[in-house]
């Protein structure tokens, strides 16, 4: 067995040098005159709908806002997560000072790359925290959802909501809590039914949620669409559906209740602007609505009544300014356990780690 | 009642791509060769025909396209199963490799992109028919076309001379060569078939189905075809019940949770992979039935030269 | 026909030691064709796109890693395969073998032991030939065809997965997303070459190349198993038990597969993620048959494959074409070698129809 310890003191001693060595690269700003390149992983194939679409507009927004300083180098399909550390390094080796990651699923190996590359700077989207060299944003998605869910407990005669959920990780349990609770919030005998698909992407198995919600008697569909197969599939059964971050208007213009899309320009540009400034420092930013935020509430069906319009309008306001929490108490859990009290709220990191369901939603998260 | 029967007819037709793609397959295992690149056919047929109609809004386009990609992918497996003698596993998978890495290749532009047709587009026009055309509209043409296939397959099985000139090229090709058939002709024209159909069954999937196209759509159903060909012991009127069985275990996963079972979800989704297990377990067991349905030749180049 | 083929009356030395050559020539013309059709200059861009990703230590060191666990395994199912048996359940029992190695690493990984990491690999190795012996034991007692029950096992081994990185084994800290802790110190491989990821589980591979060598050419059992894969009905007829080629065939693959799962762990990933695999089950089958199922040919055809891939990630980052393109030059590659392999024994003649020969059982 090697030795550990005379092992771990060599690395110590290459690690500090390697820092020492490049620190002078790491707090330098850009001359006027030099490009800032940008290096952008997609793990999926960038279309005009869904997840990686909206990544994409973020960095062509860099490019427009920025379009002589800025070069943007843009990796799509790298799927296996054992590829991207590589595909990372790479990037930072060939000179991108700046290095966006676009999924969760490359949070952990940009984590442990930032600290060893500190010629370049690195944002996670949907990652969990900052770390060194490491910065992080996510949207409120919950906020869009919630304000989604008014329209939906307006609409709804059924009395019962249809989720299809891709996978059970927090960012899609707070969003489709937030839609029922939402839709509780002016209608209060609403209750949700949620499938998993455990899938973010497979059209058919999504398409089979949706019929199957609908013959449980859903007649809203929402959920993690990132294809209008939903929507779709939806509007062949004859019910509503919600652009749960995307906006498939074009597909479904009477049949989309309301939508919200995500826009994470102003991180890239921040990021960008404060890398040319040599101001960047490694942060966490995790907002909704309202300006400078990620979420931005988008079409509206032509049939819902103007008066819900209104309604939305006004709870859109009312959340910005901060007078409307999403999730303000008394919320009580499926399994009857008041979660929080009347009066008290939710915090950030409660909401973050959320992996429980409120009560109404008839569905299970897998228990730990 | 209409639950049952809208949920039997959502079996249905998720189970159609299964039975378009487990019946070619029939066909080709029973001339002796064993096929396992249908996945990859699948996946090169979903592509070809979404771009066919795609460009074109012509649904019969889309099928001729996916059928010929698949009918001509198959035959380049066939000259190296059939003319080449080359281990039919080992061809199998290269083909599924390279169906599925070629078909995202040439999607790529396309990924994410839905059809917008009018029904009358979406049915090939035949919601337009003066009589006939209410048929179409809940169940789609490729759906009747595969219950014509399948009767055709099982007339054509059972009660043609050509049927039972496949089925002696699948037990013995020497003695059906001996008879003077031409071996080599008949198990090229059976795997052409088998790729045909897979890739009107992958272009389901894409056009129809779905309407939409991205990577890893086919998920593993022509697997699931592969072995629903054996699951049914080669006989097309067990696959049918079969194609609707497992197009309907999704549905029934689905319908679990929704209903509230209590079962890990993850469990649920397994259902259909172990259901097959299962079932290939119990038609093997008896040990006369195998021996009287697999197609005695089947594969017969599997050993290995150094 | 105006072709035919006639048997030789000895195998070719000549073509076979050329078709490999040949093969792979004949590939590299196939990518000159794709990058000249997207507008690309042919010859530069092959030379790009196989030398890039080796150009550095760092590249070496990607290379390695990417390659062993493709030789481990296609070393493992090599065993089966030359005798017939067809283990395609690979990708199955390197979840399998992460399933019941995880476990362990996870309660003992923050221990100091110097024990954890060889009772990771035990485990990994009974948790593969455990998912192995499933497809084996189905095919034994009631003839069900290994190909199609391993391939379906490996969908449950998936959703097996799935459902312990979603449940029991989330990460407390992780804020409820689906992967594990991060592995203890003590649970992940030592790096071998600094400045890369290639650490010591590396090493298992050429270890492996050595072992089946060795099993298959110096052994009782391995002319055992030899001789079933060219004719079965002679082996019987020999007295080697059928079940127990069927045995070790499978369990062999399943061994290497649930050690490579371990090493991807407890090396590259850190960490257990549903996607603990990107396709290396399926990949090694590629590998062995480039390798002509022989260890020293898996061997390099390992490292090809390996680069391969990594040519598909340069591909994009300096030619502009889709990562897809690795698996397409993958499939050729293996058309090719398949196909120059049938003139090892036949050669092409002009002639009329000839009687359908096929091979004894």
């Amino acid at each position: 067995m090697i030795n550990k310890t005379r092992r771990r003191l060599i690395g110590g001693i290459a690690a500090a040098a390697t820092t020492s060595l490049w620190s002078n690269f790491a707090f330098s700003v850009l001359k006027p005159e030099e490009k800032l390149k940008v290096g952008v992983i997609h793990m999926g194939a960038i279309s005009n709908t869904g997840w990686e679409y909206y990544q994409a507009q973020a960095w062509r927004s860099l490019q427009d806002k920025y379009p002589d300083r800025v070069e943007v180098t843009v990796l799509e399909n790298v799927t296996d997560i054992q590829a991207v550390e590589r595909q990372f390094r790479q990037l930072a080796m060939q000179g991108h000072q700046l290095l966006f990651g676009t999924t969760f699923s490359q949070y952990a190996s940009m984590k442990k790359m930032a600290p060893q590359l500190p010629q370049s700077h690195f944002e996670c989207c949907a990652g969990i925290e900052a770390g060194p060299n490491l910065g992080v944003f996510e949207g409120r998605h919950y906020e869009g959802s919630y304000l989604t869910g008014i329209a939906a407990g307006r609409m709804t005669k059924s009395n019962i909501l249809g989720w299809v959920g891709a996978f059970p990780v927090p960012q899609v349990l707070y969003s489709l809590n937030a839609f029922l609770l939402g839709a509780q919030s002016v209608n209060p005998d609403v209750t949700l039914k949620l499938v998993w698909v455990n899938a973010w992407v497979d059209p058919a198995k999504e398409k089979d949620a949706v019929s199957t919600l609908v013959s449980q008697g859903a007649d809203v569909i929402s959920g993690s669409p990132n294809t209008p197969v939903q929507s779709k599939a939806a509007r062949d059964e004859g019910v509503w559906s919600i652009g749960n971050t995307g906006d498939f208007s074009e597909f479904v213009y009477e049949t989309q209740l309301a939508s919200f899309e995500l826009d994470w320009s102003p991180a890239h540009i921040e990021a960008a602007q404060a890398v040319l400034d040599g101001t960047w420092e490694p942060t966490g930013r995790w907002r909704g609505l309202g300006d400078g935020g990620f979420i931005r509430m988008s079409t509206r069906s032509p049939e819902l009544p103007a008066s819900v319009g209104e309604e939305l309008d006004m709870a859109e306001a009312a959340i910005i300014s901060g007078e409307l929490k999403p999730f303000a108490g008394p919320i009580t859990d499926q399994s009857g356990t008041v979660r929080i009290a009347e009066g008290m709220e939710l915090s950030d990191d409660e909401i973050r780690g959320m992996n429980w369901l409120v009560a109404g939603v008839q569905g299970s998260v897998p228990s730990s | 009642m209409t639950d049952i029967l809208s949920i039997l007819l959502t079996a249905i037709i998720a189970g159609t791509p299964l039975l378009y793609a487990a019946l070619g397959e029939l066909v080709t295992e029973r001339s002796g060769v064993l096929n396992l690149g249908v996945e990859g056919l699948m996946v090169m047929g979903a592509i070809t025909g979404f771009a066919a109609v795609f460009a074109t809004d012509n649904l019969w386009l889309g099928v001729l396209a996916a059928g010929a990609t698949g009918g001509a992918l198959s035959l380049a497996f066939g000259v190296l199963a059939i003319t080449l003698r080359v281990n039919h596993v080992a061809a199998g998978l290269a083909l599924t490799i390279f169906g599925i890495s070629l078909g995202a290749y040439v999607g790529k532009p396309l990924v994410g992109q839905s059809l917008n047709l009018t029904e009358a587009q979406f049915s090939g026009g035949l919601t337009q028919l003066p009589l006939l055309g209410p048929l179409f509209s809940d169940i789609h043409p490729l759906v009747w076309g595969s219950w014509l296939l399948f009767g055709g397959l099982w007339y054509f099985s059972v009660r043609t001379r050509a049927g039972l000139i496949l089925r002696a090229v699948g037990e013995s090709p020497r003695a059906a060569d001996a008879i003077g058939y031409p071996v080599m002709s008949i198990q090229f024209l059976a795997t052409g078939f088998g790729g045909v159909m897979a890739g009107i069954a992958g272009a389901f999937i894409s056009v129809v189905y779905t309407s939409i196209w991205t990577e890893g759509m086919v998920a593993g159903r022509g697997w699931i075809a592969v072995a629903l060909v054996i699951f049914a012991t080669w006989r097309p009127e067990r696959c049918i019940i079969g194609a609707y069985l497992f197009g309907g275990m999704t549905i029934a996963e689905l319908l679990g949770q929704a209903m509230g079972l209590g079962v890990p979800t993850e469990f649920l989704s397994a259902t259909p992979y172990l259901a097959t297990v299962i079932v290939l377990v119990l038609i093997s067991r008896k040990d006369s039935r195998m021996r009287l349905s697999v197609p005695a030749a089947l594969g017969k180049s599997l050993d290995i030269k150094g | 026909m105006l072709l035919r083929f006639e048997a030789r009356s000895k195998p070719s030395a000549a073509v076979f030691w050329l078709s490999p050559i040949i093969a792979v020539a004949l590939s590299g013309c196939v990518a000159m064709i794709i990058f000249a059709l997207s507008g690309l200059p042919p010859i530069s861009s092959l030379v790009t796109f196989v030398s890039e990703p080796i150009s550095s230590l760092y590249g070496l060191g990607e290379l390695f890693i990417k390659a062993a666990p493709l030789i481990l395994i296609a070393v493992g199912l090599a065993v089966g395969f030359r005798a017939n048996v067809w283990n395609i359940g690979a990708e199955g029992q390197i979840i399998m073998g992460v399933v019941c190695a995880g476990g362990f690493a996870l309660s003992y990984g923050g221990s100091e032991s110097a024990w954890v990491l060889p009772g990771m690999i035990l485990l990994g190795a009974i948790g593969g030939c455990l998912w192995a012996s499933i497809p084996a034991l189905l095919r034994i007692h009631f003839r069900a065809n290994e190909i199609l029950t391993s391939l379906m096992l490996n969908y449950v081994a998936g959703f097996w997965l799935i459902y312990l990185v979603h449940g029991s084994w989330r990460d407390p800290a992780g804020f409820n997303f689906p992967q594990s802790e991060p592995l203890g110190q003590s649970a992940l491989f030592p790096t071998l070459i600094e400045g890369t990821r290639a650490n010591a589980s590396i090493l298992f591979a050429p270890l492996a190349v050595v072992l089946v060598w060795l099993l298959m050419n110096r052994s009782f059992l391995g002319f055992q198993l030899r001789a079933r894969g060219v004719s079965q009905r002679a082996a019987l007829y020999a007295g080697f038990p059928a079940n127990r080629a069927i045995l070790v065939g499978l369990l062999c693959g399943g061994a290497a597969a649930g050690i490579s799962g371990v090493a991807e762990i407890a090396g590259p990933l850190g960490q257990i993620y549903p996607t603990v695999t990107p396709g290396y089950g399926y990949a090694a089958i590629i590998v062995a048959f480039l390798g002509r199922l022989h260890p020293v040919g898996i061997f390099f055809a390992g490292l090809l494959m390996a680069l391969l891939y990594l040519s598909g990630d340069t591909a994009q980052m300096s030619l502009g074409l889709p990562p897809s393109i690795a698996g397409v030059i993958q499939a050729t590659l293996l058309f090719f070698l398949l196909s120059a392999e049938v003139l090892v024994n036949y050669r092409l003649r002009r002639g009329d129809r000839v009687a359908v020969e096929t091979e004894a059982v």
